[in-house]
């Protein structure tokens, strides 16, 4: 599914793309800060999306001749570097300790009542509020960046992963588990509980924060 | 009065109704699942009426839709025009890609 190989010879070669060999270091000046910021909004990890930058490059370079050029050159490197940033999922994940979805540090039980009464109902200490907020507002807010990225720090590898995968590229249940060697079920538990440590981190470090000032 | 009686009527039919449906803690879960796949029927009336009665449930289903639009848009918009939330290439790394590509391309 994920390919890098096979998505570049896809293209049929064009005549005109193999006859001119362009200034490859240009590419640097021309795409490197758009690729790296690509990477880094994914990856967290500065030195992560300087790697993936770069091997985008290196195999960019390689696959030159199989670049067709009806669409944009950035274009065709922001494909090649959606496979490295996917690889460098599958590599982390492979490497994160076994077990790790059973850890249960996110299932945050203590955000539910234990009272025999309303035994697992929302505890009043956690419970959401109105953040009176919308998209529009906070795309803007770069302070909201680095809050958002400072709570997703603390989370598994996996469930980092699997959030990322899901909420920032979209992809589909299926795509995530082939990534992540997961099963589905899992995915889901992984999802819910990043969900609600995230839900909870942002309103503590972010909205608790801006409904003061 | 008759507000009154009426408001004591619907205030007893939630509170049994809480008592009885799926808790606040399977909510949530039920919640995140809707955004991965379709819910039963059974489960999709269980979070309606749940919702109808729990506003903090209602809160939560619009924070997890208001994380993934905000970070949906971020991710689609082009980051060349917001350079102030995320750095760009250092200098050394962009040396050593340039020198990378020129000793491939040789």
């Amino acid at each position: 599914m994920f390919d890098l190989v096979a998505s570049i010879r896809m293209s049929e070669p064009q005549r005109t793309a193999q006859s001119q060999s362009p200034d490859f270091s240009a590419w640097v000046d021309q795409h490197g800060d758009y690729l790296y910021k690509y990477a880094l909004f994914r990856l967290r990890d500065g030195s992560a999306a300087e790697d993936a930058v770069q091997e985008t490059f290196l195999a960019a370079l390689k696959a030159y001749r199989g670049f067709e050029g009806r669409g944009s050159e950035r274009t065709w490197l922001v494909g090649i570097l959606k496979h490295k940033v996917t690889d460098h999922f599958r590599r982390i994940t492979r490497e994160a300790p076994i077990g790790e979805t059973e850890d249960e540090t996110f299932e945050h039980n203590e955000f539910f009542t234990r009272t025999d009464e309303w035994t697992n109902h929302w505890n009043a200490d956690y419970a959401p509020s109105d953040w009176h907020a919308t998209p529009a507002e906070l795309i803007e807010r770069s302070d909201f960046w680095k809050v958002l990225n400072d709570c997703l720090s603390p989370l598994p590898k996996r469930t980092a992963s699997a959030f990322t995968l899901r909420e920032v590229d979209g992809l589909s249940s299926e795509e995530i588990c082939e990534v992540l060697s997961i099963s589905v079920n899992n995915l889901w538990v992984m999802l819910h509980r990043a969900r609600l440590h995230l839900r909870n981190c942002l309103e503590r470090n972010w909205f608790m924060k801006e409904a003061t000032h | 009065m008759n507000l009154k009686v009426y408001d004591k009527i619907k205030h007893s039919i939630r509170w049994w109704l809480l008592r009885r449906l799926p808790t606040c803690k399977q909510t949530v879960k039920a919640i995140s699942e809707s955004m991965e796949r379709r819910l039963s029927l059974r489960e999709r009336i269980n979070v309606k009426l749940h919702l109808w009665i729990c506003l903090w449930c209602v809160w939560y289903l619009e924070h997890l839709q208001l994380m993934r639009d905000t970070i949906r848009s971020k991710a689609t918009q082009e980051l060349n025009l917001d350079p102030s939330s995320l750095p760009p290439l250092s200098p050394e790394a962009r040396e050593r890609m340039k020198l990378k590509l020129s000793q491939h391309h040789d």
